[in-house]
């Protein structure tokens, strides 16, 4: 096999992986301080691709900028009815067509999807943003602080409801915000949720549960896998090989990749 | 500063309180001492909010506060430093003790703060970047009376910081808790099982026995008791 072959389909993996690790942190945030797992994700992640194409029918928005506005909509409007979205939009595949969605740079011998190389940077800009939050904020510390320990957290007069409540509305926001990423080249339509939910979940448990750089790294890691194994299998496979990854991490170090103990972000 | 009066509180119908009574007036330092199991925890966590009272009144400064949550408690200047330290082991020793001047009223003269504990555990200064998981089981009792410190609280619980440590570390704590108190004209409950190291610290002590109050008074009347030379003393 050509290397320049194998490392297209590295480069397609990670680019694809960027954009699962910002999906994944949603959920390893909601769980790590919530201590529940969140498989409304899922649906939340397809209500940020339905607003972000409606968005760009609409109001001609680009899809990366419908990202940004899905963020703001979701943070806003944290508690919507999910369920709703199967009602109401119908089940025919949609898919938001953008100049760039076809595109592509050549890297030497790679070609590199512009579609896919601005929702990766996007999704790494944000996941940026919010390991700027946890890290250097008070807030962000006390998210993590009533994660770790919400008793201790209580007696240094953080309000841990609160944090449950702005752990929930960042993690539904990230997802949403990685769903219109998404559309940008993925088909939208209403069983995209589950499929993700199951991914996210994966990436959660491979990078260690509640720890939300694990979760990046499981995200990466996932779109890699993903990737590469459609080298050896038809496209229809391409999940098997994210299990087997699954299974083998979990047998060789099942606190995680980044696990320490069971409480952390 | 802090009025108790007939506090109880009741697991699933267990009574681990029973109509405790007690006073801490501003600027004294109180020590309960007592068994395992009388109730000491239980105690303090009523009075931080982390546990609900059955019955009684609680007033901080004058002010009823049985019924605001734990963290509104900890706001208005009560610091908790808790039975098992309860560090938070993912964040940085810095990190920590930032928390610990997460009130209001406690972040503005935080980088102040944070020297003067640093003076008064030079080791969580070396130590800043490190995970608090990390640390030794005595380092991690200096984080948490540090962190409680950070808080610049008015009222300062401590809940066994010997537990679990060497003499010499004991030591070491103590006479830091002695330190703090004369740095900052605070008001400070500890309640401890060291019962002679802890009574010789203190002002006024109580002794407390199966949820309740069997003793109290000055250091020196409690010290010279036959009944808790006999149970304590040896
Ligand atoms: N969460 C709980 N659920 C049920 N019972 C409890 C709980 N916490 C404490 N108890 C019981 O309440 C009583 C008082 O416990 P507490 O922890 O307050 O005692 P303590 O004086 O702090 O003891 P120690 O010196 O061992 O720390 C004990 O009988 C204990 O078993
Ligand atoms: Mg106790």
């Amino acid at each position: 096999m050509a290397v320049a072959e194998l490392l297209q389909y590295v480069v397609t993996g990670l680019l694809v992986g960027g954009v699962y690790a910002l999906m994944s942190i949603g959920l390893a945030l909601i769980f790590g301080v919530m201590r529940v797992v969140n498989f409304a994700q899922g649906d939340f992640m397809m209500l940020g691709m339905y607003l972000t194409y409606y968005l760009a029918v609409a109001w001609h928005t680009d899809p990366l900028l419908g990202a940004i506005v899905v963020i703001i909509l979701t943070l806003g409007l944290s508690l919507i009815i999910t369920n709703v979205t199967t009602m109401v939009l119908s089940p025919m595949p949609r898919g938001i067509k953008t100049a760039y969605a076809t595109r592509a740079f050549a890297l030497g011998a790679v070609l590199v999807n512009e579609a896919r190389a601005y929702a990766f940077l996007m999704a790494l800009l944000l996941a940026a943003v919010v390991y700027a939050f946890l890290t250097r904020t008070d807030l962000g510390k006390a998210l993590r602080a009533a994660a770790d320990d919400p008793e201790a957290a209580a007696y240094q007069a953080i309000d841990v409801r609160r944090m449950h409540a702005l752990a929930f509305a960042i993690g539904i926001a990230l997802v949403a915000a990685a769903g219109g990423l998404l559309a940008t080249y993925h088909p939208i339509e209403p069983t995209v949720a589950v499929n993700f939910i199951v991914l996210m979940f994966v990436a959660v448990v491979l990078g260690g549960l509640g720890s939300v750089p694990g979760a990046f790294a499981g995200g990466i890691l996932i779109g890699l896998v993903q990737s590469l194994t459609l080298l050896v299998l038809p496209f229809q496979l391409q999940n098997v090989g994210v299990f087997i990854a699954f299974l083998l991490v979990l047998y060789l170090r099942p606190q995680g990749l980044f696990g320490r103990r069971l409480r952390s972000v | 500063m802090l009025r108790v009066s007939g506090l109880s509180v009741a697991y699933g119908g267990l009574r681990a309180l029973d109509g405790i009574s007690l006073e801490v007036r501003e600027g004294e330092f109180v020590t309960i001492v007592g068994p395992n199991g009388a109730g000491k925890t239980t105690l303090l966590k009523a009075v931080s909010g982390t546990v609900a009272a059955t019955a009684g009144r609680i007033e901080y400064q004058d002010r009823a506060i049985g019924r605001l949550p734990a963290s509104a408690r900890a706001g208005l200047g009560i610091a908790h430093v808790p039975e098992g330290r309860k560090v938070f082991p993912s964040l940085t020793v810095l990190e920590n003790l930032e928390m610990g001047s997460y009130r209001a009223a406690a972040r503005a003269g935080r980088r102040q703060t944070l020297e003067e504990t640093f003076v008064l555990f030079p080791i969580l200064a070396q130590r800043r970047a490190q995970l608090a998981g990390s640390l030794s089981g005595g380092e991690q009792q200096m984080l948490a009376i540090g962190r409680g410190f950070m808080a610049r609280p008015d009222l300062l619980l401590l809940d066994e910081p010997s537990q679990g440590l060497g003499p010499r570390i004991v030591e070491q704590i103590f006479a830091t808790i002695a330190e703090i108190r004369r740095r900052r004209r605070l008001t400070i409950l500890l309640v401890e099982q060291r019962v002679v190291e802890a009574l010789e610290l203190c002002d006024r002590g109580y002794v407390l026995e199966t949820g309740r109050v069997v003793l109290e008074g000055a250091r020196a009347t409690l010290l010279g008791d036959p009944r808790v030379q006999r149970a304590y003393l040896g």
